[in-house]
Formats: C-alpha cells, sequence, structure tokens
C-alpha cells in the first residue's frame, strides 16, 4: 500500500514539476506594460460538437501574457433575487484537460448545500464547532442549496438524470455538495469538453463568508465548480465545516443582474454596466487567471474608487465598499491595504491583477474576514480605536495576503490548510510588524500592548499537543485544534525556523517560492524543499518535528546554583566567620531541562554578577544538561533563547531564571487585581445596600 | 434647584463631619481585598518572580503575558483565584450592610457619636435591615429583570436595522433608563433605610411604605441630587485612571498603589453623599415630631406664704403642643 502510493506520488510529482516549468514560462514577465487585446488559443485537440478553447485574455491583468496555465473558462449569466436572496443562472464551463488522460466523470462541487442541517457541513459545525455558526437550533433562514435544473455536455447531450452525489470524504448520504457526471464519450487529453448548466441557488443568511445579512449579499461559492485534477486524480472534497476551497485557474466572465439599487462589487475587472427595463441593472466582470469570482451587493455601500496603487507590474486600482457607519475608517483601510501591498511586493512578489476590492462587510454577518480572488471582506465596527488594530488593520492584512498564499499560489486548502492559512499568518506577523511594531500590532491602548507574533503563539499553544501541522483540514480533533495549529503553529514554526536559517534566508526563500509557484497548486513538500533549497541546510530534523510531528517544545532552566569553592573551609572556621569578599571564587552550575518531547538545539545566556556574560549551546538531545564554572562572581541569570527566535516553546516564563527574586511585576498585576476588586466591592455595595 | 442644593449641600455636610466612616469603610475594603486577593499574588509570585519574561508586565503591560500567565497550569485555575476576591466582595458588602444603621444614627446626629451609640444602632437594626435588604432584593432583582430582558429585546430588533449605531444607540438609552429607574429604587429604600435607623422602626414595612411615599412625592429632587453624585463618581473613576494611565509611570508600583487608593477612597464618598442626602431628607420631610410636654417646674417648698390677700398664687406653664403636620 505504502509503495502504491509512494509511485503514485512520484509520477505526479513528475507531471507537476512538467507543468510547473511550462507555466513558469509565462510567469517571469515583469514589467509593467498595457494590456493586450484579448487573444483566442485555439484548442490543439478540439472536443467533439465545436473547436471550443480557454480565452488568452489579459484585460484583468497587468501583464501582455496568461500567467496561470487555464484550465477552465466560466461564463456565467446570473440574477439576484434580493427579496427571496435566490440566484438563477446559467453556467457554460469549458474545461481543458490538461490531465494527460481520458476523462471519463467530471466531480462538481456545489458547496451551497452544505448549508442544510443533514450535510456534513452543518453536521460537523454543530459537532465540533465552526468560526461563526454554533447552530444551538436549526434555523430556516440559515437553509442554503445549489440545485441543478439542467445540465449538458455539449456533443453529449442533457445528462441532468446522469448526475449523481458522491461523498467521497466521509460517505454522508444526505450530504449534497459533490456531485458527478460520468460522461458517455470520454475527454481526449489535451482536447476541451463544455458544460452548460442551468442552476438556482438559495443563498443561506451570512454562514461561512457567503450568503445574505438583511439587504446585504455576499455571493460567495455559489455556482457549480469543478474539480481539481491534481496529484493523478480528481481532488473534490465535500464541504467540511472547518476546510475552505480548492479549484483551477482560469477565465471568468460573469453577467450579474441586480435589482436597480444595489451597489456591487466583484472579481475581476467591471467591463460594462447597464440598465435593464425591468428596474434592473447588469454589470458584466471579467477576471484573468483567477480560480474563483465572488461578489457582492449592498444599496447601502459607499464606495471609495479613487485610489491607485503603483504596482510593480502596472496600475493597481484600489474599491473599497464601506458600510455607511463606517466612513470615517476608509482612509484607514486605503492605508494598510497600500503600506501591505507594498511590503508584499518588496518581499515576496508583484501583484499582477488590475484591481483589487475591498469590501467592508455587513455588520453582524458571518460574511467578514474572507478572500476571494482579487476580493477581500474585512471587518470593523463603528467603534475602532486606532490603538485596536486587529480590526480593521489586522484582518485586512491577512486576507489580502491570501491573494498571495491561496490566489496566486493556490494550495489545496481541504488537504494543507496550512499552507495558505498558517503562511499568510506567517506573512501577516512579518507585515504588520514591520508596519504595527512587533509588540504593539494588535493592541496599543494606554500603555497596554499585544503584538501579533505573540497572539499567534498563544493561538498554538493552548492546542500544542492535539494535531500536527500536516494534516487535512477535516481531520483536526476540533474548530480549536484547527485554528491553534493551522494558523498559530503555523506561524509561529515559520518564526522559529527564521532564527535557524537566518531572517534573510527565510525572506528569500517565501520569495522564491511564489515566484516559483505562483499560479500553480504547491503541495506541502514543495514548500519546505524551497527553504531547504535556498537556506542550503538539510532540516529534516525540524519539519518532522513541526509540520509532520505533534511533538511540543518546553526547555526550561531548572536550576541555577552558585557556592564559594572553599566552603569547606569556612565549613571548619565556622560559617560566617570569614566574609566572601571580592576575591572570593565560585563554583557555579546552571542546569538546562527539555520538559517535552521536540528536540532543538538552542543557546542559553549566563549572566554574573561582575557584568560578564557567557553565551553556551546546547543541542538539546539529552533531556537535561548542566554548565560549570569557576569565577569571582555568583550567576545572577541564565537565559534560554536570549534572542527571542524561538516561538514554539510553550511556556516562556520557564526559559529564564533570576537568581534574585523581582516581585515588582507580581505587585504591578497584583495592584491591578486589586484595585479591580475594590471596584467590585464598591459597585456590589452601591446598589445592593 | 435651592432646595437641591440644601439636600446636597447637608448630605455632603454629613459625609465631611463623618469622614472617619469612610476611611474605616474603605480600610476595611482594602483589608478583606488584600486576603481575597492573596491567592492570586501566591499564585503570581511563584510563575514571575525568577523569570525575565514577567520583565515584559513592568516595563509596559504585554496582555500576552498575562493571558499566558493564567493559562499556565502552576498558575491554577482562574477560578481559584478569582472566587476569594468574589467572596471577600460579598464580605465587604455585608460589612457595609452591617455598619449602616450606625452610619446613619451618626449622620443624624448633631455630635460625634460615642462608639457605643455606634454600634448599638448596629445591633439595634441588624436584623430590620435583614429584612428590609431581602425586600429590596427582591424588588430590585424585578425591575432589573423586567427592564434589561425589555433593553435586550429592544437591542435585539434594532440588530435586524440597517443603521448599525441604532442597536448601541438603544442601548445605551436603555441603559440610562434602568439606571434611572434602579435609582429610583435605591432612593425608596435609602429612605426607608434611615428611617428605620433614626425613627427607631421595628415595623419594616412602615418605613418602605413611608420611602416609597416620599420618594414619589419628591422625586425630581431626590433622584436629580442622586444623578448628581452618580456623575461625580463617574468623574473620579475616569478622571483618576486618566491620571493613572497619563502621569504614573509603568515601573512605578508604589504610585500606582496609592493613587489606585486614592480613587477607591473618593468612589466612596458619592455613595455615602446620597445616604446623607437621604437622611437630610428624612430630617426635612419625613420625621414625624414629637409632641413634647414641658414638664412643670418643679416649685421649691416654700414656707407657707404670709397671708397677703392682694396678690395671685403663681402658676405653672401651660404645656406647648405642636401640631402634627
Amino acid at each position: 500500500m505504502l509503495i502504491r502510493w509512494k509511485i503514485v506520488v512520484l509520477v505526479a510529482a513528475l507531471a507537476l514539476a512538467l507543468s510547473t516549468l511550462s507555466s513558469r514560462n509565462t510567469a517571469t514577465a515583469a514589467a509593467p506594460q498595457a494590456p493586450a487585446p484579448a487573444k483566442v488559443v485555439r484548442a490543439a485537440n478540439p472536443a467533439p460538437g465545436g473547436a471550443l478553447s480557454i480565452p488568452d485574455t489579459t484585460l484583468a491583468i497587468n501583464s501582455p501574457t496568461p500567467m496561470s496555465q487555464r484550465v477552465v473558462h466560466y461564463e456565467i449569466d446570473a440574477k439576484y433575487d434580493a427579496g427571496k436572496h435566490t440566484v438563477d443562472a446559467t453556467e457554460v464551463l469549458t474545461y481543458h484537460n490538461l490531465t494527460g488522460q481520458a476523462l471519463d466523470h467530471f466531480p462538481f462541487h456545489l458547496y451551497l448545500n452544505g448549508f442544510q442541517p443533514k450535510a456534513t457541513w452543518v453536521s460537523e459545525a454543530k459537532l465540533i464547532g465552526n468560526r461563526d455558526t454554533s447552530y444551538a437550533k436549526w434555523e430556516d433562514k440559515e437553509y442554503g442549496s445549489e440545485e441543478i435544473k439542467s445540465f449538458e455536455v455539449v456533443g453529449q447531450g442533457d445528462l441532468t438524470k446522469d448526475l449523481r452525489f458522491i461523498a467521497p470524504d466521509d460517505g454522508n448520504q444526505d450530504d449534497k455538495t459533490v456531485v458527478d457526471l460520468r460522461v458517455p464519450k470520454p475527454i481526449a487529453p489535451g482536447a476541451y469538453v463544455q458544460f452548460k448548466i442551468a442552476f438556482h441557488d438559495q443563498m443561506p443568511e451570512t454562514q461561512a463568508r457567503t450568503g445574505w445579512r438583511r439587504d446585504f449579499v455576499l455571493g460567495g461559492q455559489w455556482f457549480p465548480k469543478v474539480g481539481v485534477w491534481w496529484q493523478g486524480a480528481w481532488n473534490c472534497h465535500q464541504f467540511h465545516a472547518m476546510t475552505e476551497f480548492f479549484a483551477d485557474f482560469g477565465v471568468f466572465d460573469v453577467k450579474l443582474t441586480v435589482p436597480q439599487n444595489e451597489v456591487v462589487g466583484a472579481s475581476g475587472v467591471l467591463v460594462e454596466e447597464k440598465s435593464n427595463p425591468d428596474n434592473t441593472k447588469t454589470f458584466t466582470y471579467h477576471g484573468d487567471d483567477i480560480h474563483d469570482f465572488a461578489w457582492t451587493a449592498s444599496p447601502r455601500y459607499k464606495v471609495k474608487d479613487d485610489g491607485v496603487f503603483q504596482g510593480q507590474m502596472g496600475p493597481v486600482k484600489l474599491r473599497f465598499l464601506m458600510q455607511p457607519a463606517h466612513w470615517d475608517q476608509a482612509e484607514r483601510h486605503e492605508r494598510i491595504i497600500r503600506e501591505t501591498l507594498d511590503r508584499f511586493e518588496k518581499w515576496y512578489g508583484p501583484y499582477p491583477y488590475k484591481t483589487l476590492t475591498v469590501v467592508d462587510p455587513e455588520p453582524d454577518s458571518a460574511a467578514g474576514g474572507m478572500e476571494y480572488p482579487t476580493f477581500i471582506t474585512g471587518g470593523t465596527s463603528w467603534f475602532a480605536p486606532k490603538g485596536s488594530t486587529e480590526e480593521p488593520e489586522g484582518v485586512l492584512e491577512h486576507e489580502f495576503g491570501h491573494q498571495y498564499w491561496y490566489g496566486m499560489v493556490a494550495t489545496n486548502e481541504f488537504e494543507d490548510a496550512w499552507m495558505d492559512e498558517g503562511i499568510n499568518s506567517y506573512t501577516e506577523v512579518k507585515v504588520l510588524s514591520s508596519i504595527l511594531g512587533s509588540y504593539t500590532s494588535v493592541l496599543n491602548i494606554a500603555g497596554i500592548t499585544a503584538g501579533d507574533i505573540e497572539q499567534q503563539r498563544l493561538f498554538f499553544i493552548s492546542v500544542a499537543n492535539v494535531d500536527p501541522i500536516a494534516q487535512k483540514g477535516y481531520e483536526y480533533a476540533d474548530y480549536n485544534s484547527y485554528g491553534g495549529i493551522t494558523y498559530g503553529k503555523t506561524a509561529s514554526v515559520l518564526l522559529t525556523l527564521e532564527g535557524i536559517i537566518g531572517e534573510d534566508t527565510m525572506a528569500k526563500a517565501m520569495h522564491v517560492y511564489f515566484m516559483k509557484y505562483r499560479f500553480t497548486h504547491p503541495t506541502k513538500e514543495d514548500f519546505l524543499k524551497t527553504i531547504e533549497e535556498v537556506s542550503g541546510k538539510n532540516l529534516r530534523w525540524y519539519f518532522d518535528q513541526a509540520v509532520y510531528g505533534s511533538q511540543v517544545m518546553d526547555y526550561s532552566v531548572m536550576r541555577v546554583d552558585s557556592f564559594p569553592v572553599n566552603w569547606s573551609e569556612q565549613k571548619e572556621q565556622g560559617f560566617g566567620s570569614k566574609k566572601e569578599d571580592k576575591n572570593t571564587v565560585y563554583r557555579s552550575t546552571v542546569w538546562l531541562h527539555r520538559k517535552d518531547d521536540f528536540v532543538m538545539p538552542v543557546e542559553v545566556e549566563i549572566r554574573f554578577s561582575n557584568g560578564e556574560k557567557i553565551r553556551e549551546h546546547w543541542d538539546g538531545k539529552s533531556r537535561w544538561t548542566k554548565f560549570s564554572y569557576e569565577k569571582k562572581a555568583k550567576v545572577e541569570s541564565a537565559e534560554l533563547d536570549p534572542d527571542h527566535t524561538v516561538q514554539i516553546d510553550r511556556n516562556n516564563f520557564n526559559n529564564s531564571f533570576v537568581v534574585e527574586a523581582n516581585t515588582k511585576p507580581t505587585y504591578k498585576l497584583s495592584n491591578y487585581w486589586v484595585f479591580l476588586t475594590q471596584l467590585m466591592s464598591l459597585v456590589l455595595a452601591w446598589w445592593a445596600v | 434647584m435651592t432646595e437641591n442644593k440644601g439636600l446636597l449641600g447637608s448630605g455632603l455636610g454629613m459625609v465631611m463631619r463623618n469622614k472617619r466612616y469612610i476611611v474605616w469603610l474603605w480600610l476595611l475594603d482594602l483589608l478583606l481585598t488584600i486576603y481575597g486577593t492573596s491567592a492570586f499574588r501566591e499564585a503570581a509570585h511563584t510563575v514571575l518572580d525568577h523569570s525575565l519574561y514577567s520583565e515584559k508586565l513592568l516595563h509596559g503591560f504585554d496582555l500576552s503575558v498575562m493571558v499566558e500567565l493564567f493559562a499556565r497550569p502552576e498558575f491554577g485555575p482562574m477560578i481559584a483565584v478569582t472566587s476569594p476576591a468574589i467572596y471577600f466582595a460579598i464580605m465587604f458588602f455585608l460589612a457595609t450592610a452591617l455598619f449602616l444603621p450606625g452610619i446613619f444614627q451618626g449622620y443624624a446626629s448633631t455630635y460625634r457619636l460615642p462608639r457605643e451609640d455606634f454600634f448599638r444602632a448596629c445591633g439595634r437594626n441588624l436584623w430590620r435591615f435583614i429584612r428590609l435588604m431581602i425586600v429590596a432584593g427582591i424588588v430590585m432583582g424585578i425591575f432589573a429583570g423586567i427592564l434589561f430582558s425589555i433593553n435586550g429585546a429592544v437591542v435585539k430588533k434594532a440588530g435586524e436595522s440597517t443603521n448599525e449605531l441604532l442597536p448601541f444607540r438603544l442601548q445605551m438609552i436603555g441603559l440610562a433608563v434602568i439606571f434611572l429607574v434602579m435609582t429610583t429604587l435605591r432612593i425608596w429604600f435609602d429612605l426607608a433605610e434611615a428611617d428605620i435607623v433614626l425613627s427607631d422602626q421595628r415595623a419594616v414595612r412602615k418605613s418602605i411604605w413611608a420611602g416609597l411615599r416620599h420618594t414619589f412625592r419628591n422625586l425630581g429632587r431626590l433622584l436629580a441630587s442622586y444623578v448628581v453624585a452618580t456623575i461625580v463618581a463617574a468623574i473620579i473613576l475616569v478622571g483618576g485612571l486618566w491620571v493613572w494611565i497619563r502621569f504614573v509611570p509603568s515601573e512605578s508600583i508604589f504610585r500606582a498603589f496609592i493613587l489606585a487608593q486614592f480613587i477607591l477612597f473618593l468612589l466612596l464618598i458619592p455613595r455615602f453623599w446620597q445616604r446623607g442626602v437621604a437622611v437630610s431628607y428624612w430630617q426635612q420631610k419625613m420625621m414625624v415630631p414629637v409632641v413634647t410636654v414641658q414638664p412643670p417646674t418643679p416649685q421649691p417648698i416654700a414656707p407657707p406664704p404670709a397671708p397677703v390677700a392682694s396678690e395671685p398664687l403663681p402658676t405653672s406653664p401651660a404645656p406647648e403642643a405642636t401640631p402634627i403636620p
């Protein structure tokens, strides 16, 4: 079983390497140029029934040629009924078979069917939690559906009746989030096939960053989307409560018809807007080299679209759709987006798209903090003090980061959630620290501070030994573990890696990884090997524990001791008979302890009472070690990881030991506690008697 | 307004003349809290005292370090350190209830109330106060429950509105209304407390009815006085915290402690000011004047008068009666 699996991986890796090489040739253009006129690539081996193709357009990107290997072309004509929260649409999907083999069946995601009481998504959310839905009871407004009205394969007729729901992950017969179609005539390698689908969506009240809330709607995961042929097989997972998405790159041409009063934003560039006689209007959007398409509408958005960011590949038009009560934060939104874009371009690579739409979603909705290609949702409230930057700055930075880690480096979010959320959390720490300060990037009010670097670590250590990083997103123990490991642990592990290979080397590795794997679907090993290649180091010992294992790190300074070398003579003379002076020689010993199972070399800095500092290296392989000295000074303190590069130690308090107790921090904290307790007493006594 | 000034002024005067009560209660609160927070302190000593990491709490205040501290197993569960603090807060509340009759007596007194009289008042009214507190707890609990439920429902309904600020504004309005209603109830029971002590009223129900009657008879005047005192308390708290943040260095534990205690000491004043207002009002409006009958002046036994037929005999003055209002 293991050997067969390795062969499959080997073949898939070979195929992926070949496809990467071919796509990389088209992905190196960086000079800003005017968009080239749309071209159409002829099919080398057209499917039966006509000459099909994927457009070669570059209307939505600052590149004269396509940047991805385009597999799909979605043409969708949709009408949104704001009263019923429904979408009626037709979809023409042209698929280019680049799998190297004939395809006789095609799985499709119908994500909105996840929002049904017996669906896997809802069952899991009820059982193990979810970011924004608790399901204390089922309410009809939470119901969502995606119903295929008709399904035609061009040249093979109407195959609606041949659609079969499948549940490849858990066998749940009531889950309808994946539908499979077996085609009578297999699609040859290199050929195109076209599907014509009519579908009807019932949007739920916002869940998992899609749906409606009041008069707002966010259209995410709203159309039938074909799975990805990846590593030699179809990859089309059911919709799970903790997982996100995976799709192929291509071209999107989407017509959206909405009521006349709606303000609309969407992925890609707006090509046309026209009013219709029935008091509606139709927006036409076009997207290049993206793998998903999302849109939003609300009659109350206030729009700020006068900003342009001068990117490395060309101008990027920034469009902000703000809630009226947050209009005074529009500048704040734009500032953080500009600063984030600036750092991503400098550190990782260019942003090639011509637009970025930033949506400030409906308050109190489950639509905030989400990424779609060239389209993100943030989140804030009318009360957002400037020193409290988790929202909007933190969330906007994070969601923009996904344009790189998911949008362009399109990893499999079902199976490798850490590669989008975790890597993005790492770059979030780097970018936010650069903009807002390492220890103030989350909070800086009234002398109380918090940094993202520590927030990620705390997120991780709360679930440190539950799951490994390298695990399918839907197989985590629960939502806390999923979040703490994929986001917090990955960020902490990569920050710690900086200390091992150097911050500059890590930055270079991230740049190389982005440039090499943008517009592809890399695996975890692609990422890890890139780091090894760039650093020139074998890091398996680290990855095996930190990425593939669930080992936990907890090093401590176990004990510190100093006593005069001639203590026995003192005893003969009677204790206290000879005072210790500056010529007294002390034997000092520092014990270090590896309390848990993560093995890693560490530095320790020992300070002596004469001001001397000594740094020692410990490989950490044994459970404990000790360092002894004979000096005319006592040990004052010992500190593990004195440069504070390790972010995965679950207990930072025991990483150091100061011989002479410093009670000030305790009394400061205690003073706060006393004050709060007394205040509580006064309030109680105020009202109760 | 003049009347208000009168109530506020006389109430504050009572507080100022009897500052020792506030000092003692502040000390009591501090001592109880020091006991109540000792578990917290000991737990923190264990983790923080020998660690360089704890410096992040001293120089500035890194919230992450505090969160990590609370999560450490050796610090113990939060409930273990919060529970004693809550219990001691309840003890302070009970102690306040115990000493309050003496304080009322002291406020009403025109002279420095002797310690024996203070404690006599406390003991004499203990059971009456317990009964009153039970009634007050039931009434205030019912009102608070109903009002907070209504407020919650209104805010929830407003949450469906497309006006994002509406729920917050309604919440604030609702809280203001709840504050006024609860303050009104507090006035009622403060007057009842004053009446119990100062009238030496055994029948608590009579004082409750008297308190209710007078609360609504002079609601505007009393409510204004109580609201003014509450505003002063809010100013003390906000201003004190501002001074703390602005002027006390992060590393200065002693100055922070002194300022914190000063804020808490000052915060005791407004509530006792309200009680002073209640006593002052009681004296002005609720006190039932006693019909005093001046006893006849004892006359010295005089030797039998010499028979002087032309002079009338001396008589004692007639008693003066004050009409009951």
